[in-house]
């Protein structure tokens, strides 16, 4: 008995208890519908956050205290660390020490509420340079200007707020020159940035930004600084700037083994590596969780093609006195269940798509979320590729109940 | 000649439940190509064993079996299974159609097992359909038919693969008199055609349509003599 034939009698077969067969399918339409959703969800996410890693500029080295974090408890450590002060910036700024060198920006990161007469809001607050913000959003205020140099050296207690900061804290009512509040500073609004949603680690709309030197001495009352950036020159390689800055704060830490750095410094392409690893670990995490209602509809699968192989007991033991051998028998009934979970593989591939393509689309809206919408072909050929193999795993033991009956029996049986 | 079947002492013997049931004991016969043979018996006497034996549908505990000089106590399974099909037609009691497929569709079925080439199936169908008068009928579904017609669409299934012999087990059992003499008629005008023919049956009228009638009680032959009277005036009462 040839494939086609037996395809078209598996088809045949199934027409027979159309209603049935859709049932059935069901489980498994479900099941590669939300691992194709997952996957195109999270191929979604991370091409989501890599652009916007990708924002903050490819020359751009990330440098922060304390051993690199491996998990929460480590975090913790790198934000308590006090192992870059002003020390570490100046022997960075020296071009002995780092040649390709552009700029060094540090920032420093200032927790709690900002207060302007009863308004209270809570934005983030980081102590930084104007200078970086606009090489590294290449943005500049909408109403009033940026801090300078100047304001940096002085400590000036002034601050450029986000749009959205500036909305819950004077409403329609002007901001420019008013002072606002925080831990206990009055800090005068220099400038007001436009609207630019999430970049990178920031959203700009939700952020204060002062002089670091206010932020780090006036406001907290500290000597070291949270966070570095450091932008090579165009056409440096990055890398090798990033060895240098290792190798000069090594030399000032006094520190022999690198296992034993005070400090890390990610690129960007480190830091684009350890995103598509942790968000690629969360898709495959979720869609395994996906694939077990794979597995239920596979039972599914099983328990209908035992009921069909029971109700057509009758029909096996004539097609086997017919000349059907068991080899024939077995593939039909197989066949029959990989059509099944093919079918259903199909549908919930489409549907798993649509869903994905339409959650793009609101994230998009609703959220202002440059969410990607990716075909996620290697969702596309792993749900219909499982409920394939669904489809033999779990149609193997029925088929083989099938061809393994007597056909004396099969034609006796009422 | 050769005979078309020889048995050599077959013997079949079922082990259940600890008891030793011997359901044939020792059978032997030849039957000729072209002969028309019914096999009669009460129940219980071992000729449904000895029909599932001779149509290859299972094997004998001991004795040899010879089908045209081929000895099928050594086919395996799948062999065993083409052989059957391409050699052997069968007619069930219970006729045996697929109640969801057309009298077109339930005739190919045994060509799907064939190695007959697509493009003749359904040329093949159409000239047993005609010739045991079901044309008429190619669409219809068991459901549509009279017990009669499903009979007769069950002889062109077993026609259709131009098998060497025909086995029909009880052909008659589920018809009532008229239709049973009907379906008799078509296996005798076959016989005339030059078809071998073999009917297990307890029916006398039904197995009077033979040249010849083997009778078998207890699993043994007890009589194997030529059919009495002359065609036409034996088997139903007209």
């Amino acid at each position: 008995m040839d494939l086609l034939t037996i395809t078209k009698t598996a088809f045949h077969s199934l027409r027979t208890n159309l209603a049935r067969s859709l049932l059935t399918i069901l489980g498994i339409v479900i099941g590669v519908m939300a691992i194709v959703l997952v996957v195109a969800l999270g191929q979604g996410a991370q091409g989501l956050i890599l652009d916007q890693v990708k924002g903050v500029g490819a020359n751009t080295i990330i440098l922060r205290p304390g051993r690199q974090p491996t998990g929460p408890d480590s975090a913790a450590e790198t934000i308590l660390s006090d192992s870059i002060k002003q020390r570490e910036i100046d022997a960075l700024n020296n071009p002995i020490n780092v040649p390709d060198i552009e700029s060094v920006d540090p920032a420093v990161l200032v927790t709690g509420p900002v207060q302007y007469q009863e308004n209270t809001y809570r934005p983030m607050i980081l102590g930084w340079t104007a200078d970086a913000l606009v090489q590294m959003f290449q943005i500049s205020p909408s109403e009033g200007t940026l801090f300078s140099d100047d304001d940096i050296l002085q400590r000036s207690k002034v601050a450029i707020i986000g749009s959205k900061v500036r909305e819950k804290l004077f409403g329609s009512s002007d901001a420019l020159g008013e002072y606002i509040k925080i831990r206990g500073q009055n800090i005068r609004i220099l400038g007001i940035l436009p609207s630019r949603g999430q970049v990178s680690a920031f959203n700009i709309d939700d952020m204060v930004l002062l002089p670091h030197s206010t932020a780090q001495k006036d406001i907290l009352g500290i000597n070291y600084f949270n966070e570095i950036f450091i932008r090579a020159k165009d056409g440096a390689d990055v890398d090798l700037v990033a060895s240098d800055i290792k190798a000069t704060l090594r030399d000032l830490h006094n520190i022999t083994d690198p296992e034993k750095d005070d400090f890390f410094a990610m690129t960007q392409k480190d830091i684009v590596d350890r995103l598509s690893t942790i968000t690629q670990a969360l898709t495959i995490f979720l869609a395994m969780i996906a694939s077990i209602s794979l597995v239920v509809g596979g039972i599914g699968i099983m328990n209908i093609m035992l009921v069909s192989v029971t109700e057509r007991t009758r029909e096996i033991g004539l097609r086997k006195a017919l000349g059907a051998t068991n080899r024939d028998i077995l593939r039909q009934f197989l066949l029959e269940a990989v059509i099944l979970t093919v079918s259903g593989g199909a549908t919930g591939t489409i549907l798993g798509i649509s869903l994905a393509f339409i959650t793009s689309v609101v994230l998009k809206a609703q959220f202002n979320l440059a969410w990607p919408f990716q075909l996620p072909l290697s969702a596309i050929i792993l749900g219909v590729g499982m409920a394939g193999v669904v489809g033999l795993g779990f149609g193997l033991y029925p088929a083989r109940k099938a061809a393994q009956k007597d056909p004396i029996e099969a034609l006796r049986y009422e | 000649m050769a005979p078309l079947i020889e048995l050599r002492d077959i013997k079949k013997s079922y082990q259940g439940d600890g008891v030793n049931t011997l359901a044939l004991g020792g059978v032997s016969f030849s039957i000729n190509k072209g002969e028309f043979v019914s096999i009669m018996g009460p129940s219980g006497s071992g000729k449904s064993t000895l029909l599932h034996i001779l149509g290859l549908l299972d094997k004998p505990s001991e004795g040899k079996y010879f089908f045209d000089g081929h000895d099928t106590t050594k086919f395996d399974e799948p062999f065993a299974a083409h052989f059957r099909n391409e050699q052997i037609g069968f007619i069930f009691q219970a006729f045996h159609l697929l109640a969801r497929s057309t009298v077109m569709e339930n005739v190919l079925l045994p060509l799907q097992y064939s190695s007959i080439p697509k493009n003749q199936h359904e040329k093949r169908a159409l000239t047993v359909l005609e010739k045991v008068n079901m044309l008429h009928r190619l669409k219809h579904r068991p459901s549509q038919l009279s017990g009669g017609e499903k009979q007769r669409v069950a002889i062109a299934r077993s026609l259709v693969n131009n098998p060497k012999v025909l086995m029909a087990d009880e052909p008659t059992g589920n018809l009532d008199s008229q239709s049973g003499k009907n379906v008799m008629e078509t296996l005798d005008a076959l016989h005339e055609q030059g078809h071998t023919i073999l009917v297990i049956t307890h029916e006398t009228p039904a197995a009077r349509y033979a040249q010849r009638i083997i009778r078998v009680q207890d699993g043994v032959i007890v009589a194997d003599q030529d059919s009495e009277g002359v065609h036409g005036h034996n088997g139903y009462e007209k």
